[in-house]
């Protein structure tokens, strides 16, 4: 921590308060005793320490001014004030200002029953008046510290804090060995109040500065800063670390305009959009956007933000902003893996499939052509072989009919999976789906939205089908739109109550959108306006909704994009049984039983 | 009155094959036999008469690989026509560098047997 350690401040302080006066002390300066009438227990005096204290001027020079005012009250009167260190075992001593040299030759005393009358005084926790250092005890070993100045006589009364803390000693020296007056006694626990004012108040500054420290140190570390923002005047306040994340100087005072010079341009949208929203309605935010560095880097910046009304009902926005880009750029590349890996199982899985179909017709194939082959040579022999013929036109069909029991085969098996019907709420199953494609989303930097009526009623149908189709319709959506640049990457996702009592599902983006003319064609098998895709999405997706008696239709927007719906019955009479559902027609089931050429 | 017919073996797991392969080797004017797996094969007294072996690739035991490496070991030297209906490319150089005649992909074309026959006869 950047904080001094309490003796370094002490001591240096005490060598330059007396010396050169740090600017505070001396625009304070009328609180030095300028003349020996100014009384310490004047309420001027004292308010103006209280002044210089509570402006938070440096706590050597506070202590050399009390010292000094308190000199001022008697002639012949010396005062050094002591301050016990932070482990409780010495006290030294923090100013001395008409003793010179004192503090340099005298640092530190052991707190204990003999350490003189300071260091007996914080050990007995009551004052330590010795008439006369000469003769008593107290001061074996330490006489000579004092005798050069001519010192005889030393009183210490113990500083305490508002806890009963012993904080240190307040000390009175004299030239003549004499004990205090009551009028000295009076003096001595006033002065020492004041002290001990400037003490606790020094502490807590320091604990609150730890405390900061603390915190600050904590922000950096998760590389997280907090801010608050005054809607209504603009006023944005940031935390260090967020100076520091955003590599801004901290004299620069904070604008919405300032932010929006770092964020990355494509995520500019992003940042309007959420003004908006929080303008609008104050409701809690949280986004994920990028800054693009003067440098051209690009960080990652996950931000929460909840609003509130101060007093007088005003908007106050209190947030933290994490600086995520190590998190963000490994998840993308464990995201690029993982879709890379999904591709790679469903070409293998496609190829497995192909060659195991290919296999089991190629055999009864093989025996049809060797079969029909056989059978014109034997009607074309000189007499022919009809009998030998007969035989091998019917081993033909009966290949044939084991060429078409495979095909049913694997009817069987691409609809093995039975639907299953169930009550599924829509809403749900929706939210399900996004929580799904979150990460997809945000990477593709599409501000999704969501209209959801709460009175939706809840169809009968199958949940993970349903899922299927509206997953579909969510990635169409998305990779529809991450060809956009020049407008925000807005997709909605909304449901509703449709006509007689119908469902209905709309998703809706702002993307590249599809020809009028190819609207019915977008439902096509293996038709396709993606550079990646088969074309079988939309296809499937309709099969789907089709076995639910439902609709699934495309439109385009009046501005730019496209928008697909489907709507479906909500009662359970609009679904046929389990078997029809689970009956999806799957395009590879219908397009295996293909003729091959002659090859005779 | 069959002594000109040039003996070939088919070995196939598949029961179409058995049946109708021989009849069509007939018609091309060769003498066949039809084993249902290679081991069926070597134990039978055809390993020293046949001329040319027609031989599926994939079989449940000892595969067409496999028996041709037998082969090799029992320095039976017949010449080996592949079929099969798996179409691995990676599958016919293996075969062929280990001294294979000729590989078939099923469903394969008379003239494409025929030629492989032919060559097959050649080379013994």
């Amino acid at each position: 921590m950047a904080d001094v350690s309490h003796e370094d401040s002490v001591d240096n302080a005490v060598g330059t308060a007396t010396a050169t006066q740090s600017p505070s002390t001396q625009a304070l300066s009328r609180v030095e005793p300028a003349q020996s009438e100014t009384s310490l227990f004047s309420g001027e005096s004292v308010l103006n320490i209280l002044k210089l204290i509570f402006a938070g001027a440096p706590l050597p020079d506070v202590l050399t001014i009390i010292a000094r005012l308190v000199e001022a009250e008697g002639k012949g009167m010396f005062c050094t004030i002591w301050l016990l260190d932070e482990d409780g075992s010495y006290v030294r001593c923090a100013t001395a200002p008409s003793l010179p040299g004192f503090t340099a030759n005298w640092d530190r005393t052991p707190v204990g029953p003999t350490g003189a009358c300071c260091g007996t005084a914080v050990y007995r926790r009551e004052p330590v008046y010795v008439t006369d250092v000469l003769s008593d005890p107290l001061w074996d070993g330490y006489r000579h510290l004092v005798l050069p100045y001519g010192i005889r006589a030393v009183w210490a009364q113990p500083l305490l804090s508002s806890e009963g803390k012993v904080l240190g000693t307040f000390s009175i020296l004299y030239r003549e060995a004499r004990g205090p007056s009551t009028a000295d006694l009076q003096m001595i626990e006033n002065a020492s109040h004041i002290v001990g004012i400037a003490l606790e108040r020094h502490m807590k500054e320091k604990e609150l500065r730890r405390s900061e420290a603390f915190l600050a140190e904590g922000q950096r570390l998760s590389r997280t800063g907090s801010f608050s923002w005054r809607v209504a005047t603009g006023e944005i306040t940031w935390s260090e670390e967020l100076y520091r994340i955003f590599e801004f100087d901290r004299d620069v005072p904070v604008t919405l305009e300032l932010i929006g010079s770092r964020v990355h341009p494509e995520d500019i949208p992003l940042l309007n959009d959420m003004i908006d929203r929080a303008r609008d309605n104050g409701s809690d935010f949280e986004y994920e956007h990028r800054l693009q560095m003067s440098n051209h880097s690009v960080k990652y910046l996950h931000m929460v933000g909840h609003g509130r009304r101060d007093g007088d009902g005003r908007l106050v926005y209190i947030g933290a902003a994490q600086d995520v880009t190590e998190r963000r750029l490994s998840e993308e590349t464990l995201g690029r893996v993982r879709s890379e890996l999904a591709h790679v199982a469903r070409v293998t899985s496609l190829g497995a499939l192909t060659a195991s179909i290919a296999h089991e017709v190629s055999q009864p194939l093989s025996g049809i052509i060797t079969n029909a082959c056989t059978c014109l040579r034997m009607l074309a022999a000189d007499p022919p072989n009809v009998d030998g013929a007969r035989e091998t036109a019917r081993r033909t069909i009966r290949d044939g009919d084991r060429a078409s029991e495979v095909i049913t085969r694997l009817r069987a098996l691409f609809s093995k999976k039975e639907g299953t019907i169930e009550s599924v709420d829509l809403n749900e199953a929706t939210r399900e789906v996004i929580a799904l494609s979150l990460s997809e989303l945000q990477r593709n930097r599409v501000i999704l939205r969501t209209e959801l009526a709460s009175d939706l009623p809840v169809v009968t149908g199958d949940r993970v089908q349903l899922q299927q189709v509206i997953l579909n319709l969510l990635r169409n959506a998305s990779e529809a739109l991450s060809a956009v640049d020049d407008r925000p990457r807005k997709l909605l996702i909304s449901t509703e109550r449709d006509e007689g009592d119908r469902v209905r599902l709309t998703v809706q983006d702002a993307g590249i959108g599809f020809d009028p003319q190819a609207a019915e064609r977008l439902f096509e098998a293996f038709y396709t306006t993606k550079n990646e895709g088969m074309g079988m999405g939309l296809s499937i997706s309709r099969s789907i909704i089709e076995r639910h008696h439902g609709r699934l239709w495309a439109a385009a927007n009046d501005g730019p994009g496209a928008m697909f719906s489907f709507s479906i019955p909500r009662g359970p009479e609009g679904v046929t049984g389990a078997r029809s559902l689970g009956n999806i027609r799957t395009p590879a089931a219908e397009d295996s039983g293909r003729a091959m050429g002659d090859p005779c | 009155m069959l002594t000109g017919r040039s003996i070939v073996s088919v070995v196939d797991d598949d029961e179409s094959v058995r049946e109708s392969l021989p009849d069509l080797l007939w018609e091309l004017g060769f003498a066949a036999h039809a084993f249902s797996s290679a081991e069926e094969f070597l134990a039978s007294d055809y390993v020293d008469k046949t001329r040319c072996l027609v031989l599926d690739i994939a079989m449940p035991g000892m595969t067409g690989p496999d028996l041709q490496r037998e082969l090799k070991l029992r320095r039976k030297e017949i010449p080996i026509v592949f079929i099969t209906a798996h179409r691995d490319e990676t599958v016919r150089p293996r075969v062929l560098e280990q001294g294979a005649v000729e590989c078939l992909f099923k469903p394969f074309s008379e003239r494409a047997l025929v030629e492989a026959l032919n060559a097959a006869l050649r080379v013994s």
